[in-house]
């Protein structure tokens, strides 16, 4: 279905660049990034792994909550919602590791506490993904309806795509739509078993990359059926999106870029956009080797010789996970807002097999509109445009 | 179309005994028999999931799901967390533990959907939901959205949910705090509905799924609340079924801040019309939350209680088997379900069955 009169009344972002979208969007402007390194967390049993680390001296658990209060007071704040709004609002959340972290963090300090005991085994009493949700819904009074989405590394971009399905169809007014992913050791380690880190950095589209980083981030949009003075204020609009699953692989959105193509060509569709009108994507772009052929034959194909700017942000804010569809549509309009489409960060050499560059340098942003892609875990893939207003 | 459901007997679509205390039995035998081949790498969840949902949708001839666009609905409150354990335990190992990039691959959140996607043959709408106890409730509310919206011919929707030990930990992740649900066996389950289809092979009908607004625990409604809500959604219905050009759309009821309605069906049969409507049962189906239930005013009014519970004991998803139980019972029933989320919110289903 089409949703295009759905405009993101607000968004906000905490990540690695910062405690906001706007700070970090500043920062990813400026250049001003640091590249994952050893992460500092109490919880952490392994110090090996390099990735992306919101900065904080609070213990993991605290600091998690307050990334989501960060990420959600920010949107609430500059959509200018009043208390009643956000009551009546629908609550979309997108997570995989929901609330672990309290696991994590409560096992880790039973170890400290004890030392010289052998440690017990873990125990798991958190509530299932559902439980953010919950916690949300509490904090801020959000009366309607929650539903939460655990579909891996897409969970919060369907949960953006879902939002505006319910909106076109009249079913919700107004969703405030969540991602929340912490750094936990179940999700560090777990990409460890599968060997799919690159020890280095993080080269999206780079022909020397070698695999992922994590980043652990919060992130919240505040999708709106209808114009407004919001509306106009914020200046974008979702203009529709497509979700996907396909059966064929648990890890692979198949190298040959048919999927791609075929999710990117409904989405458009769907938006009633051209690929001629597209100003810039924001590719999924991961840096592992199948992931970003994928995803680069499939934008050839859609697009061919009249590729636009192609920009991953994982090389400086690392791969959230299921929170990355929320986390990188708010720093992407925040640099929108700010009046530049950035640099993708982590590349060095063109892959003959992928053909282009993602590109290397900051741009003006103008009015028009921008794709958004992400693939995961199960074969699944979200794209979706959003238009920028003339100012 | 069609229902199925399996409890911790994994004994499909029948009330098999089990034994808390032994909990979980292996379903591997159940695999074989469903799949035609054993999952080895697999795990529990993700073999439930596909067994419950092949019981469904075995129930319907081939022919009236070929060229159909099918949307799969997995709802599960605590999803893999038979994979997740296991692997959490290896890295927080004492002496350094070697986590399994198989067990890993399989606890991710929606690996079941991808499996069960593959062995269905479905591409497209393939969510994983999860809402705690409200969990197959907000999938089945989002599965008639999508329906309604014509973006699927068909759903697959079906909650799940497997026991893992120990019990009391169980209890701790299902958030059993005394005096917040029914005394009942721990359980688990896979419940499912196919629905959608042109009326053809039709068990039922799901009238609403509606969840309240209520925060908080002061804002549950009462057993007489909910008895009054009942009564006025079956009067409503009896109404619209009689008077069916009044439009589809229920007026406002009475129940606590109403939010979120499924459309009534614009043509259902004569069930609850005129006279047919003395011989129609009225039922309701308390979830595992509704721990004060005056039976007696319930009874009084003309309702009869059935405690699903006895078939799959008590999981986030004990809703799914507990519908798909009534809707496969044959009787001429107005059902509701009803339960609460931990936190309060209340959330019913009305349904008919033929």
């Amino acid at each position: 279905m089409k949703n295009g009169n759905i405009h993101i009344r607000g968004w906000g972002a905490v990540t690695a660049l910062g405690w906001g979208a706007s700070e970090g969007a500043r920062r990813l402007i400026a250049g001003d990034v640091r590249p994952a390194g050893i992460c500092g967390s109490a919880h952490l049993v392994n110090r090996e792994f390099k990735a992306f680390e919101v900065p904080d001296d609070g213990n993991p658990l605290e600091k998690s909550l307050k990334m989501l209060d960060a990420s959600i007071t920010e949107a609430f704040e500059r959509g200018g919602l009043s208390a009643s709004e956000i009551a009546e609002s629908a609550l979309l959340v997108g997570t995989t590791g929901g609330i672990f972290i309290r696991n994590e963090h409560e096992f880790t300090e039973s170890v400290r506490q004890n030392p010289g005991r052998e440690s017990p085994p873990i125990v798991c009493r958190n509530r299932g993904p559902g439980e953010v949700a919950d916690v949300i819904a509490r904090q801020y009074g959000i009366r309607g309806l929650p539903i939460t989405f655990s579909m891996a590394c897409v969970s919060s971009s369907h949960a953006l795509v879902v939002a505006a399905d319910l909106i076109a169809q009249k079913r919700i007014r107004r969703a405030v739509v969540v991602g929340f992913e912490p750094l936990l050791n179940l999700t560090l380690q777990g990409f460890a078993s599968l060997l799919l880190y690159d020890p280095d950095e993080c080269r999206p589209f780079c022909n020397r990359r070698m695999g992922m980083q994590i980043g652990e981030a919060a992130s919240c949009l505040i999708l709106e059926e209808g114009e407004s003075a919001a509306a106009d204020q914020s200046g974008f609009w979702f203009a529709g999106g497509h979700l996907y699953n396909d059966n064929r692989s648990l890890t692979s959105a198949g190298t040959d870029g048919e999927m791609v193509r075929g999710v990117v060509a409904r989405a458009l569709l769907k938006a009633g956009t051209d690929p001629g009108d597209i100003v810039a994507v924001k590719a999924h772009g991961t840096g592992t080797r199948d992931n970003d052929l994928s995803e680069g034959r499939g934008l050839a194909k859609v697009f061919g010789d009249r590729l636009p700017p192609v920009v991953s942000l994982k090389g400086v804010i690392g791969h959230t996970l299921g929170a990355a569809g929320t986390v990188e549509t708010a720093l992407w309009l925040s640099c929108l807002d700010q009046g530049v489409i950035p640099k993708s960060f982590g590349f060095a050499e063109t892959d003959p097999e992928i053909g282009f560059a993602p590109s290397q340098e900051n741009l003006p942003a103008a009015a028009g509109a921008y794709l958004f892609t992400f693939f995961g875990f199960g074969g699944t893939c979200t794209a979706y445009v959003i238009r920028k207003m003339a100012s | 179309m069609a229902a199925s459901y399996l409890g911790p007997a994994l004994v499909p679509n029948a009330d098999a005994a089990w034994d808390e205390a032994k909990l979980p039995a292996n379903p591997d035998e159940l695999v074989q028999k469903m799949m035609g081949q054993p999952m080895r790498r697999a795990g529990r969840f993700i073999k439930l999931v596909c067994c419950g949902a092949l019981a469904c949708m075995s129930r319907v001839p081939e022919e009236a799901l070929r060229g159909r666009n099918i949307g799969i609905f997995l709802a599960t409150g605590l999803g893999n967390i038979d994979e997740i354990l296991p692997f959490i335990t290896q890295v927080f190992k004492h002496d350094g533990g070697f986590p399994s990039p198989n067990q890993f691959a399989n606890s991710v959140s929606n690996s079941a959907a991808f499996f069960l996607a593959k062995f269905c043959g479905i591409k497209g709408v393939v969510l994983t939901v999860s809402q705690e106890e409200l969990s197959f409730e907000s999938a089945l509310w989002l599965a008639q959205s999508y329906l309604a919206a014509g973006e699927i011919d068909l759903a697959l929707v079906g909650g799940c949910d497997v026991f893992t030990p120990s019990v009391e930990d169980y209890r701790e992740r299902l958030n059993l705090a005394p005096g917040r649900y029914r005394r009942a066996p721990l359980g688990e389950g896979s419940g499912w509905l196919l629905l959608g289809g042109d009326g053809e092979m039709k068990i039922g009908d799901i009238l609403s799924v509606e969840f309240s607004s209520g925060l908080t625990d002061a804002e549950r409604p009462s057993s007489d609340d909910l008895l009054k809500y009942c009564e006025k959604q079956f009067e409503e219905l009896r109404h619209k079924m009689e008077s069916p050009d009044d439009g589809c759309n229920p007026t406002p009821l009475s129940f606590p801040r109403k939010r979120e309605s499924t459309e009534i069906p614009k043509k259902l049969d004569s069930r609850l019309r005129g006279n047919d409507r003395e011989n129609v049962t009225k039922l309701f189906l308390p979830g595992f939350r509704l721990s004060d239930m005056n039976e007696a005013l319930w009874q009084k009014n003309g309702w009869e209680m059935d405690d699903y519970l006895i078939a799959c004991g008590i999981s986030s998803t004990a809703s799914a088997c507990g519908l798909a139980r009534t809707l496969l019972s044959r009787r001429r029933t107005f059902l509701v379900h009803g339960n609460f989320s931990s936190s309060g919110r209340p959330a019913l289903i009305a349904a008919a069955t033929e």
